[in-house]
């Protein structure tokens, strides 16, 4: 940037994100520590490991048995919900980028405006009355359609800028090569905003794994529970362990650190890229 | 002539071949937009809508559903926790503001950094903490705030702040106890409150953006001392028992602020806030203050404006107002927060959260130091677009890098920011999870950590009065609307 580099400026620089950084990696550094405790050791000893041989292993065990039965439900959650928002998000966004229509800015309006018309927990209360209505209490599609319904707005938002952007010419070369709107949205839409997609669709993947209110609300059958809520329901327990909770907790977020590593690349260009237009 | 039929005929055809495949084009797409539209009308605005209807009901499922008009609003207005959940999420809605500052900085520290690779390192950083399950993040917060073993209280004690709060529980209560005097002889007869302080501060920054000084303006000040006057009439009358006194309030006010809106364009929006807020100050007794502090800031504005022009009256004024605001926050920090000794610290194990003293300060301390890791990456794409040249400019005019925050890069991410600025208000008024999670169902000791949306849980699926809890998520999202329409209006954006 500048022509002469500060080393001062450069070290309170790094040394402020650094700092911030820190306190961010807090809680996942001690969800491991404490993992390996029990709740004794960890009464003594909160912040660092301790020696290996004293570690808790059987917490790990303790978690899986408690988890492995839900993984199931959460990742058929998660995984459909992500999948339905994906499908709708690109057939909206691609019709309201791409054409004019009567209505249009209706409909785009009506998608824009339940961002900043937020749901109480009063609309909680009605959205659970008419959930019951529909039969949807005690189902795991009750989640997946509100999982979509919830990772519509902000990708419609995202993926309607991202596909004006797209130049004219390349939709129709598809169209005169005889492609329907599905044919564009799969050769061009896909391809060309593929980073921005898989940001959203991470974000989508990670709100839904990691809710927990609605299931809670929603979910009677111990059978259906998804991880978190299996987890919250640990919590309760009468003598809380620990070192279980965070072992289950870590648990559950394996998979998402997979997904973050293979798609860590497209996720910080995305991010970049103009996810946040604003 | 028969050329020209066919060709009648063949343009016609053509018109409806155009008109078919147009039609079939529309059709298309509107199947296209179909299920966002009927899924969102469905399950998020028949919910919201649904909210809105049921609040005028006694609902309370299964067995109860009766129409009780505005019963429940009623009830609300006069349900000392409602108020008591709303001076909180007031409180937080400061704080969170004030929050939203380390993340700015640690975007512009990020953004600055000479080295490409180290940016990108500390890049990808901010990304892998967003796998942390939210749960993991309240519970190792909540841990740290154990007394035995917590984190805080540790440090606390290693570097003897825990002596200096200990002192301090002495010191406080004792300079309120002092304040004291200046509270029942000059403040309460006066102002009625500290809080009217604070509000007067605010009229006279609001009436310095006044730009013209015409006629006009006393019409315009006639306009605000009635609609500070609405409902003081409105109780004396005597009609506040029916239903149909409080529909024709409700009336009146709309009328009030659409004919506001057409005399006063600008800054209009903030007057009903004032009106409200004062409302809220003055309730119980002292409404009739509330005009004349209006025209106390009306007097300030005259005769400030009598001897200057807008250009260097106006921030006079801000001047004078924000004095006051300061003076009136002092005195509420020292003479009505810490009024009695909370007596924890002497063994150097304060239970942050099991205290009804000590949990709002641990709600505020909450999530150090603040910073949302997706805001900083937010905040530096927006800072990725300022282009190199302006800097340069900059620093040909001899800017300080300090300078620069504030000149350039603030300025030019405030789409970012107010963006965040109106999900962050929205999110203060909402959350409850965390509260839930952290002090229970009830808000913890005292009902100290209710907050609005908690209290709407308790009473929905604790209470079972599912009507009164759709109330009060009225009253809340008429509240964030608002905010959101102040939001837009005044975070400025220049592009």
């Amino acid at each position: 940037m500048a022509e002469k580099i500060n080393k001062f400026y450069e070290g309170v620089k790094v040394g402020y994100v650094g700092f911030v950084l820190f306190f961010a990696f807090v809680p996942l550094f001690i969800m491991v520590v404490v993992s390996f405790k029990s709740n004794d050791q960890f009464l003594q000893n909160p912040w660092f490991f301790d020696s290996p041989d004293t570690w808790k292993w059987e917490n790990w065990a303790v978690a899986w048995d408690t988890v492995n039965g839900y993984i199931a439900n959460s990742i058929f959650v998660s995984f459909t919900g992500t999948i339905v928002t994906l499908v709708i998000v690109l057939m909206c966004s691609y019709a309201i980028a791409r054409f004019n229509f009567p209505g249009k800015n209706i409909i785009f309006y009506l998608v824009m405006a339940t961002m900043f018309l937020p749901g109480t927990v009063a609309a909680l209360v009605t959205l659970f009355n008419l959930l019951m209505n529909l039969g949807l209490v005690n189902s795991l599609w009750a989640l997946v359609v509100m999982a979509s319904v919830g990772g519509q707005v902000a990708g419609v938002f995202i993926l309607r800028n991202f596909i004006e952007d797209i130049p004219k010419e390349l939709f129709e070369s598809t169209q005169i090569d005889g492609g329907g709107h599905f044919a564009q949205i799969r050769h061009i839409v896909l391809p060309l905003s593929a980073s921005i997609i898989s940001v959203t669709c991470i974000m989508d993947f990670l709100g839904s794994w990691n809710q927990v209110i609605l299931p809670l609300l929603l979910l009677r059958d111990d059978a259906l529970l998804t991880i978190p809520v299996g987890l919250f329901r640990l919590d309760g327990e009468y003598v809380k362990q620990y070192g279980e909770l965070m072992a289950g907790y870590a648990i559950s977020s394996v998979p998402l650190l997979v997904i973050f590593l293979f798609s860590m690349k497209f996720f910080v260009k995305g991010l970049a890229a103009g996810a946040v237009k604003g | 002539m028969e050329t020209q039929q066919t060709s009648q005929q063949l343009n016609r055809a053509r018109q409806r071949a155009k008109l078919f495949q147009k039609s079939k084009l529309y059709l298309s797409l509107y199947l296209l937009v179909l299920p966002t539209t009927l899924s969102l009308l469905v399950f998020s605005y028949y919910p919201k809508i649904d909210v809105v209807i049921m609040s005028f009901f006694r609902w309370e499922p299964p067995s109860v559903e009766e129409y009780i008009g505005f019963g429940n609003f009623i009830r609300a207005f006069k349900d000392p926790q409602f108020w008591a959940s709303f001076k909180l999420v007031g409180i937080l809605l400061v704080a969170n503001l004030l929050k939203l500052w380390p993340g700015i900085l640690a975007a512009i520290a990020l953004h600055r950094l000479a080295s490409d690779k180290l940016r990108y390192f500390f890049q990808v950083c901010f990304v892998v903490p967003m796998i942390i399950p939210g749960m993991v993040f309240l519970l190792i917060w909540k841990s740290f705030y154990e007394p035995e073993f917590g984190l805080v209280n540790r440090f606390l004690n290693m570097t003897g702040l825990m002596n200096v709060l200990d002192w301090l529980d002495t010191a406080m209560p004792a300079i309120a106890e002092k304040l004291n005097p200046v509270f029942d002889g000059v403040v309460n007869p006066v102002f009625g409150g500290v809080g009217a302080i604070v509000l007067l501060g605010a009229i006279i920054i609001t009436l310095g953006f006044r730009k013209e000084r015409d006629p006009a303006r006393f019409g315009d000040f006639l306009w605000i001392l009635i609609g500070s006057l609405l409902i003081p009439v409105f109780g004396l009358t005597g009609l506040s028992g029916a239903a149909e006194g409080w529909i024709g309030l409700l009336v009146l006010a709309v009328v009030w602020m659409v004919f506001g809106s057409r005399r006063m364009p600008g800054t209009w929006v903030i007057w009903p806030f004032i009106i409200l807020a004062g409302t809220l100050v003055f309730w119980g007794g002292g409404l009739w203050r509330l005009p004349i502090i209006l025209l106390v800031g009306m007097a300030v504005f005259e005769w400030v404006r009598a001897k200057r022009d807008f250009f260097t009256g106006n921030p006079l004024m801000s001047y004078i107002g924000l004095g006051i605001i300061t003076v009136g926050s002092l005195l509420i920090i020292f003479g009505s927060i810490w009024t009695t000794p909370i007596e924890q610290f002497a063994d150097g194990k304060p239970a942050w959260l099991g205290n009804k003293d000590l949990v709002i300060p641990a709600i505020l301390f909450w999530g150090f130091p603040w910073v949302g890791t997706v805001g900083v990456l937010i905040y530096l794409s927006g800072l990725q677009n300022i282009s190199e040249d302006i800097y340069e400019a900059a620093r040909l005019d001899g800017v300080t890098p300090l300078g620069m925050i504030f000149r350039i890069e603030l300025p030019l991410i405030m789409t970012q920011v107010r963006i965040n600025i109106i999900f962050m208000t929205i999110n203060t008024l909402v959350a409850y999870e965390i509260f839930f999670i952290l002090l229970g169902v009830d808000g913890g000791p005292g009902n100290k950590g209710l907050v609005p949306g908690l209290y709407m849980f308790q009473s929905a699926f604790v209470d079972g009065q599912f009507g009164y809890a759709c109330a009060l998520g009225m009253v809340l999202f008429v509240i964030i609307l608002l905010l959101t329409i102040i939001n837009q209006k005044f975070v400025k954006v220049d592009k």
